[in-house]
């Protein structure tokens, strides 16, 4: 402790029980443990400093970006250190001859693009909580957004990183150029969820603007229908850069909302962004529509400017928040299933729902299979262990159409538990392995990605508001 | 095979004293999904033959006919590299053979999942020396409807370049063939190639050549002695440095036809202990150590 505060200055190391509640939880705000104290390093060396006096007395520590998280992967250990990357957050580089920006980790993402924007140059990966979370949260859950379906995910765009290691040796893996000899470390540690050590720089790709953009949102009557037009979109060849759904509950709920004036009586709308040449995104556009109405879209809205666009995404980006409109507790699920399966498993979760007496809403990146079933309850009516049912049946019908557990927001401590679900202990041994190579004793976000019998006998809390979003600093876009 | 090298202490090298010529069947093709799940003993073309019968394909072009295995364990790209990445852009998840004879899977079928560590990457580039690799799956692309090669005639190959990659044209592939000569690969619709041909050529002229061209880039390719990595903005004075070459300017790699006088592809030293700390986790008797 006072070694740290040596290092760092001791307005840089936070141990006051007050203070020290804000960084409890992360996004999943069913799992709360006070940490032993809050280090806020400014720089690879001072991070280097502080994993090395952990990693010397045997302390767990945890990275935290803006701790938007919804898995848990930033919640503390009770007694351990918690290194919030907060202070890091410069744009060390931009080489637009390259394409490249290299950043802190602290940076948020959508600070990225701001930087680049006037240049005609953007960062691709855009979770929908991009104004607050930061690209070293990004690169540890390899964080997907509406625009990924085109463009790829994190880990997609990260050409190096800055890594220290658990035991506080520091990496430099990849840079600005692609393709580094040896095993592919940078395609292990994206996605890894903090676990094999901190990322104190990043490189990342920086993609042109596109020629033109053009959105579509089509109504349908049903979940099925617009399922469908998903299905037949991926099937015909077209690549949209966004191709998103929401079903009728979802829809009501941003009316009462926002009022986008989605097309009245809608059981479902699909919103289909294309992006690129013109005359590729003409040709596309015109084949989206023409499958959208074979597959009985009622209405079809075009945008081909920047406020009839924002108006078409007005809904979708107001879902999340608008669920608060009709329920008072809610849970988000993240599973994924291949894209021919998307009716068969919406009808399932609708069948589900009504078995548990319970409402669910789908607000989701239908492109690429990625669903995010809302899960409405009342936890004062004591729907608590139902809607947990619910959603656990849910991610069963996921994976039993040959999915996964988590699109994007992470395993964490949310879904360790849930792993033996999905992967056999022949394969989450192997991961293990792989963790002891990095990590040898333990200290590095533990209980996280992994099951552990201590770690599974708990049960998780349900969700609720969120620190930042009392606070007023990030919504649920 | 390899649980009794494990025991006995004995070294295997993949690809020689164990094949995954047997393994070589394609398990899966979810047309409508885009993806497909094949054993890591089939070669490439035959991959590419019976996704082509279902107006598809596996967006890798490298030189010469490997086997998904391979392609995986020796990261191998071509020229459509530009657009579609690597070997691990493309996987999607990966069936492993550890050297104990363990096996292990990683990652799944769907084209976006974060769920546990992603093996299926880690084995890229690995060249054998982690795991066999016994089964994949992979994200697929439609076949373009049609497409067009541009061939540029030049010495001032940085400065093309740079207006190219600078504009909001999207080639699939794009290679210097260094000194002289750039190729220029549109796809899509008839008409948006024809469009984007057009305005690459106003940009910096060019002439239509036949597809055959890239076969010429893919050769040298094989024939290089040396792969080096440079930061895409130091194009100029990469080539400056190279005497023949194949390049890949986005990406920043080039395949040299000459001994280069630094090899700038090695890795740091930490990186190989880390590399090293992994192998030895999943192949503590070394059977794979070659
Ligand atoms: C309203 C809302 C909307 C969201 N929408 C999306 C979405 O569309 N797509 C999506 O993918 N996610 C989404 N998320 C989830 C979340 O925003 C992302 O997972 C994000 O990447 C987390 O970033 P963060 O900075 O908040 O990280 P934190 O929550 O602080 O941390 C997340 C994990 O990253 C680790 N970590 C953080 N920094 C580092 C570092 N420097 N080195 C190593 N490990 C580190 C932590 O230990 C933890 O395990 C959403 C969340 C909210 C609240």
């Amino acid at each position: 402790m006072l070694e740290l505060s040596r290092v760092l200055g001791a307005e840089h190391v936070i141990t006051e029980p007050e203070q020290l509640r804000v960084y409890e939880c992360d996004g999943l705000t069913g799992h709360r443990a006070i940490p032993e104290l809050v280090a806020l390093p400014a720089s690879t060396e001072e991070v280097q400093a502080v994993v090395r006096a952990c990693h010397r007395d045997r302390i767990p520590f945890v990275a935290r970006g803006a701790g938007t998280g919804l898995s848990g992967g930033a919640t503390p250990l009770a007694g351990g250190v918690v290194i919030s990357l907060a202070r890091m957050n410069r744009i060390l580089e931009i080489d637009l001859g390259s394409q490249r920006i290299v950043v802190e980790p602290g940076v948020a993402n959508l600070e990225v693009t701001r930087a680049v924007a006037n240049d005609g140059y953007f960062y691709a990966p855009d979770p929908s909580s991009q104004q607050v979370c930061t690209i070293g949260g990004n690169v540890a859950e390899n964080s997907g957004g509406a625009h990924c379906l085109k463009n790829g995910f994190t880990v997609h765009h990260v050409t190096g990183v800055t890594l220290v290691l658990p035991d506080g040796e520091v990496v430099e893996l990849g840079g600005k150029s692609l393709d580094p000899e040896g095993p592919d470390l940078l395609g292990l540690i994206v996605g890894s969820e903090g676990t094999l050590g901190i990322v104190t720089s990043i490189t990342l790709r920086l993609v042109r603007s596109p020629e033109v953009v053009q959105t579509l949102l089509a109504g349908f009557e049903t979940t099925d229908a617009a399922g469908a037009a998903v299905s037949a979109i991926v099937a015909a060849g077209v690549l949209p850069a966004a191709l998103e759904m929401m079903d009728r509950l979802t829809i009501e709920a941003a009316e009462l909302a926002v009022a986008p004036g989605y097309p009245a009586g809608a059981g479902a709308v699909l919103l289909v962004e294309l992006d690129g040449v013109s005359d590729q995104v003409e040709e596309d556009a015109a084949e989206v529509e023409r499958i959208c109405a074979e597959c009985g879209a009622f209405e079809i809205r075009v945008a081909t400017n920047d406020l009839a666009r924002a108006l078409l995404w007005k809904g979708r980006k107001s879902a999340f928040a608008a669920m608060g409109r009709v329920a008072t507790d809610y849970y988000v699920q993240d599973g994924v299933v291949p894209r021919t399966r998307l009716p068969a498993v919406l009808r399932r979760i609708e069948e589900l729902s009504a078995t548990h007496g319970l409402r669910v809403g789908n607000v989701f990146h239908a492109g690429d299979g990625n669903l995010h079933p809302l899960v409405l309850y009342d936890a004062e009516r004591g729907e608590t262990e139902r809607a947990r049912d619910l959603a656990e049946a849910i991610l069963d019908a996921c994976l039993d159409a040959g999915g996964s557990l988590t699109g994007e927001h992470g395993v964490g401590m949310d879904k360790a538990c849930s792993m033996p679900r999905m992967f056999s202990e022949r394969d989450l041994e192997t991961f293990g392995r792989v963790r002891r190579a990095f990590d040898r004793d333990g200290l590095c976000n533990p209980g996280k990605v992994i099951p552990t019998p201590r770690l599974c006998g708990e049960v998780p809390g349900p969700y609720r508001v969120h620190p930042l979003e009392r606070m007023g600093v990030a919504e649920r876009l | 095979m390899l649980a009794a090298a494990h025991t006995e202490g004995r070294r295997l090298a993949i690809g020689e004293d164990l094949t995954t010529d047997g393994l070589d069947r394609i398990l899966e093709h979810e047309a409508g999904d885009l993806t497909c799940t094949v054993e890591a003993g089939v070669r490439l073309s035959t991959l590419q033959h019976a996704l082509a019968d279902h107006g598809q394909r596996l967006s890798l072009d490298p030189p010469g006919d490997p086997t998904v295995g391979a392609l995986l364990a020796r990261n191998l790209s071509g020229p459509l590299r530009h657009r579609f990445g690597a070997p691990r852009d493309l996987v999607l998840g990966v069936t492993l053979v550890l050297a104990d004879g363990t096996i292990a899977s990683a990652g799944g079928k769907v084209v976006k999942n974060v769920a546990g560590y992603d093996l299926a990457r880690l084995v890229c580039g690995s060249q054998g020396r982690l795991a066999l690799i016994a089964r994949v799956s992979l994200r697929l692309h439609p076949l373009p409807k049609a497409r067009q090669t541009l061939a540029i005639e030049t010495d001032d190959a940085g400065t093309v370049v740079r207006s190219l990659l600078g504009s909001q044209l999207q080639p699939s592939a794009l290679d210097v063939l260094h000194p002289g000569g750039i190729l220029v690969l549109f796809e899509g619709s008839p008409r948006a190639v024809a469009a984007q041909v057009a305005a690459a050529q106003g940009l910096v002229g060019g002439v239509e050549v036949d597809f055959g061209a890239w076969d010429v880039s893919r050769r040298r390719q094989a024939a290089a002695l040396e792969r080096i990595r440079f930061d895409p903005g130091l194009l100029e004075k990469t080539l400056h440095e190279l005497r023949n070459a194949v390049v890949r300017p986005a990406a920043g790699v080039a395949y040299s036809e000459n001994d280069m006088p630094s090899n700038r592809l090695l890795q740091g030293e930490i990186e190989k202990l880390l590399v090293e700390r992994i192998r030895s986790e999943l192949d503590p008797n070394g059977v794979l150590a070659a």
